[in-house]
């Protein structure tokens, strides 16, 4: 079986949120959300550090850290278990989708979500340009949508547009299932950590902190054990995946 | 005093003050449906709703509208399953307000839903691990209960009337006689009818391990209590202004007797209940006995004090002092101040859900709001406000609630004087 999951290693983020706007146009995403978000740990506001600057010779306390965030397509997740007309469901390769004609527009997902991945069309959505962008037709107005794992294009057999887009490579998409692949022996490798474990919900990224990894070397759009596209072009983000 | 040597029917006669009541509502009605219009043409955009406080008032009183709903048919069904007739004269009364209010907390789903056109999916393709299905089965079994168990009380009644409402059940002694039976086992149904609504309403909430307090054992057994002490609040208040008004009768003992017992509901879900959830929060998280103690007494809320106070200590009072229960009016006052202490009850427990996030950090999680290029789209914590569109919204649904009732009053045998001799023969020896 393929259980799809990712690993982010936050030694490699630089917080450029390229994966977060690479995301939103893939995807078509409304200018009022963001199925893909680019934390910061440390001080108030975005990109500001915790701590204080070093004065009088002493050592400054300054440290900041990203954290990028979206769905975790948890084994056990709750907005799927909650959903009461099956419109969010689980595929067989583990990525938690959601069927944009069957929502009814509850919102008990959202309440159910411990990561607030989900995000709903409050209003029309609005995108720049007009008619929409990425290979993702829009979302109406009333339903809730949020990050798929780019399941169109896993399906053509690329990587999600995030995993493509990061410059540092600190993003891998693969099969947790398969011993031999990175994200696989990434988890065995380094220490990583799942958010908010304590809740029971079995997320399937992975974080890595403390010690860097090597990252993994990219050199197309392709899905980690697939063959090289004839229509994938290695040096945009985006292409022709599904719909 | 009555005239106990006519024990038929109260007849219902409205007079102007009937007809402006009813003329009231229908405007509160009308005006719900035009903000409601409004609602489906723009979107749930135009409540206070956003993608960090995603449930609202709708919801808020949807909890409070079920709770209202157990205070009428538990008064009703569980003296008729101990083979009783003390609370006779309120059986029918209390399950023509338990339908109103089931109806409105039903009918309170529908706006909050992105897309109620596809309501449908509930009974397409329902996945009976969700909360809501179980919650929506029940709420449906529930009112259909009631509709049921109203017609039984009545029909007899209806038939003696020659209401086609009796749908062609006769007048006889026979049949009042297995009418009773029939009570008996559908009071058996109804009382683990009740408990099983409020539990699984509580439950709804209290599987979340996403939404702060709410993953809770107790929250269950709390949506119970606070369901008595509404439930019955909500059937003191409206009898009482339907003895004042119609010729519906409430008793003075009667009155008193179920005052005490609002003032016990009371103690045990704002005293009891509270004090079991805050005390072991209060310890594990303080250290010196009085900051244990100010931790486990002192709220940090608003919508806590509104609760405990107005809606807690003020009518546990009124209804402790003996002289004072049997006033009209302290009983209404506690009853009304009871409902009042469960509205903030319900809407403190959806802002301890939304109101903080799991991972705050910043920027935080969008909010579903576009203003245009360079508006702020983010949000860190959850804030509400409900607008007037979803005020107007409730308020018109809830006139629906009181408009069922008025109907139901007007048009069904309510109260027949014989059982109102009975509950004052019943009960005399309660003071």
């Amino acid at each position: 079986m393929t259980n799809y999951g990712m690993v982010i290693d936050l030694e490699r983020c630089i917080g450029c949120n390229a994966c977060a706007v690479s995301c939103s146009e893939e995807n078509n995403v409304s200018m009022s959300q963001q199925w893909n978000r680019i934390l910061t740990e440390g001080g108030e506001s975005m990109d500001s550090p915790a701590g204080s600057y070093p004065t009088d010779g002493q050592d400054g306390t300054l440290s900041m850290n990203h954290l990028p965030l979206s769905c975790q397509h948890c084994e056990n997740a709750p907005c799927v278990k909650v959903c009461p007309v099956n419109a969010t469901t689980k595929r067989d390769d583990g990525i938690v989708e959601i069927d944009y004609d069957k929502c009814i527009g509850c919102r008990y997902c959202m309440a159910a979500c411990p990561y607030n991945a989900r995000v709903f069309n409050w209003d029309e959505p609005v995108t720049l340009p007009t008619d929409g962008t990425g290979n993702v037709s829009q979302r109406e107005q009333g339903v809730v949508e949020k990050c798929t794992f780019c399941s169109h294009r896993v399906d053509e057999g690329l990587d999600p547009a995030c995993t493509v887009a990061c410059p540092s490579d600190a993003r891998i998409f693969g099969d947790l299932d398969d011993e031999k692949s990175t994200v696989s022996r990434y988890i065995d490798q380094y220490e990583t950590d799942q958010l908010l474990e304590d809740r029971d919900t079995q997320p399937k990224t992975y974080y890595i902190r403390g010690e860097m990894s090597p990252g993994r070397k990219r050199s197309g759009n392709e899905l980690e054990g697939t063959e090289q596209k004839e229509t994938g072009n290695p040096n945009i983000v985006s292409t022709e995946g599904g719909d | 005093m009555e005239s106990h040597d006519s024990p038929g029917v109260v007849d219902s006669k409205f007079g102007t003050l009937g007809k402006a009541w009813v003329g009231f509502l229908s405007l509160i009605i009308f005006g719900g449906m035009v903000a409601w219009y409004q609602q489906l043409q723009t979107g749930l955009i135009v409540t206070g709703m956003r993608n960090v406080f995603s449930w609202g008032l709708y919801i808020m009183l949807f909890v409070l509208f079920v709770g209202l709903s157990a205070g009428g048919l538990i008064i009703s069904s569980a003296p008729k399953f101990f083979h009783s007739d003390r609370y006779e004269s309120l059986a029918r009364f209390g399950v023509l307000l338990s339908l109103g209010c089931i109806t409105v907390a039903g009918l309170l789903i529908l706006p909050d839903i992105g897309r109620p056109a596809r309501i449908y999916q509930f009974f397409v393709t329902p996945d009976f691990r969700s909360p809501m299905v179980w919650d929506f089965a029940i709420v449906v079994l529930y009112g259909l209960f009631n509709v049921w168990y109203l017609w039984l009380l009545t029909r007899r009644d209806l038939a003696a009337r020659g209401s086609a409402l009796a749908l062609g059940t006769e007048d006889s002694a026979e049949g009042r006689e297995r009418d009773k039976k029939v009570a008996f086992w559908s009071a058996a149904i109804a009382l683990p009818l009740a408990v099983m609504l409020h539990s699984v309403t509580g439950w709804i909430f209290a599987t979340q391990v996403g939404r702060g307090s709410w993953f809770s054992p107790l929250v269950a057994p709390t949506f119970i209590v606070k369901a008595l002490v509404s439930g019955l609040g909500l059937l003191l208040v409206t009898a009482i202004i339907a003895d004042r008004f119609t010729n519906f009768e409430f008793e003075t003992d009667l009155r008193t007797r179920l005052g005490k017992s609002l003032g016990v509901f009371l103690a045990v879900h704002v005293v009891y209940l509270l004090a079991a959830e805050r005390l072991p929060h209060a310890w594990a998280a303080n250290f010196d006995f009085w900051a244990i103690t100010s931790g486990f007494l002192i709220g940090e809320t608003s919508f806590f004090w509104l609760w405990t106070i107005p809606g807690g200590a003020i009518p546990i009072l009124l209804m402790a002092i003996p002289s004072i229960r049997k006033q009209a009016w302290a009983v209404f006052t506690a009853g009304a101040l009871a409902v009042f202490g469960v509205i903030f009850e319900g809407v403190r427990l959806i802002f301890e859900g939304y109101q903080a996030v799991n991972i705050n950090d910043a920027p935080g999680i969008t909010t579903g709001e576009y203003a245009g290029m360079g508006s702020n789209i983010w949000a860190q914590s959850g804030v509400y406000t409900p607008t007037l569109i979803e005020l107007a919204i409730t308020a018109g649904l809830t006139a629906v609630g009181a408009l069922i009732v008025t109907i139901g009053f007007y048009y069904l045998p309510i109260q027949r004087r014989d059982m109102v001799k009975k509950s004052i023969a019943d009960g005399g020896s309660d003071e």
